[in-house]
């Protein structure tokens, strides 16, 4: 490949978009519910956004959880909106599953699993990214 | 020309201030054009008028301002975190917050993002 054609393919993978990226547990802290509107505010401004979960904030994606067993707004029932705001790259780190002995059950589907590189490679084509 | 816009989700007492402070007067020394800073989460407590830190610590919030008076910076906080932190936000005279700071909501936030080249979050 000459470096011409580098350059220009370098340029198409440059994305735009804002990543945010759900590094914490749902409901230890208001961090999760602080993303998703975020996320929710992008959707409805019809701006690309994409969801990355990893080290705790996989636990964001696991099925079968109940936030109103602690009191607290099950935010996470809201995950199934993204499809309405146009929130369709979301991603999950296969590496912080696996260190945490979880398995694939989300509770939204179109969740795609990413090996680390891949994960990261996804990340390095948003413009703009938010951790949480 | 380059822009910059900046995202405070950390309090007036947190050791990221200084750093967030030390890199927006950089950048606006340097000619970028930092088109504002949103502040979410604790971070809108730099906007609570009542918040006295030690004289003998660094002063985060004297340093917006100054900043602000100086570059005309715009410094934006969201409503709902500032509610939910009783700095009430109902008129524009609040007495609890601080001149320099505009009340604005998430909105605002992609606003700054779409006007900006880089975003930076402390």
């Amino acid at each position: 490949m000459t470096s011409t054609n580098k350059q220009a393919k370098a340029i198409v993978q440059q994305e735009s978009g804002l990543a945010i990226i759900n590094s914490k547990a749902p409901f230890s802290s208001t961090h999760g519910k602080d993303a998703l509107d975020i996320a929710l505010i992008f959707g409805s401004f019809e701006q690309k956004v994409s969801l990355f979960f990893q080290g705790d904030g996989v636990y964001q994606l696991i099925d079968n959880q109940d936030g109103t067993l602690l009191s607290i707004k099950d935010y996470l029932k809201t995950f199934s909106a993204f499809e309405f705001y146009d929130i369709e790259d979301i991603y999950i780190c296969q590496q912080s599953l696996a260190n945490r002995q979880l398995g694939e059950d989300f509770h939204i589907s179109d969740v795609q699993v990413l090996a680390s590189i891949e994960f990261s490679a996804a990340l390095n084509r948003h413009q703009h990214i938010l951790r949480f | 020309m380059k822009t910059l816009a900046v995202v405070i989700t950390t309090p007036p007492y947190s050791h990221l201030t200084t750093s967030a402070l030390k890199y927006v007067e950089a950048a606006l020394e340097a000619g970028i054009d930092v088109v504002g800073v949103f502040f979410y989460q604790d971070g809108v407590m730099h906007a609570n008028k009542d918040i006295s830190i030690a004289s003998d610590e660094y002063q985060a919030i004297s340093h917006w301002q100054q900043l602000h008076q100086r570059y005309q910076l715009p410094l934006h906080i969201c409503i709902t975190a500032a509610e939910k932190r009783g700095i009430a936000c109902d008129s524009m005279d609040n007495e609890k917050i601080n001149e320099a700071f505009i009340v604005s909501g998430l909105g605002e936030l992609v606003e700054l993002t779409t006007k900006a080249a880089r975003l930076v979050q402390f």
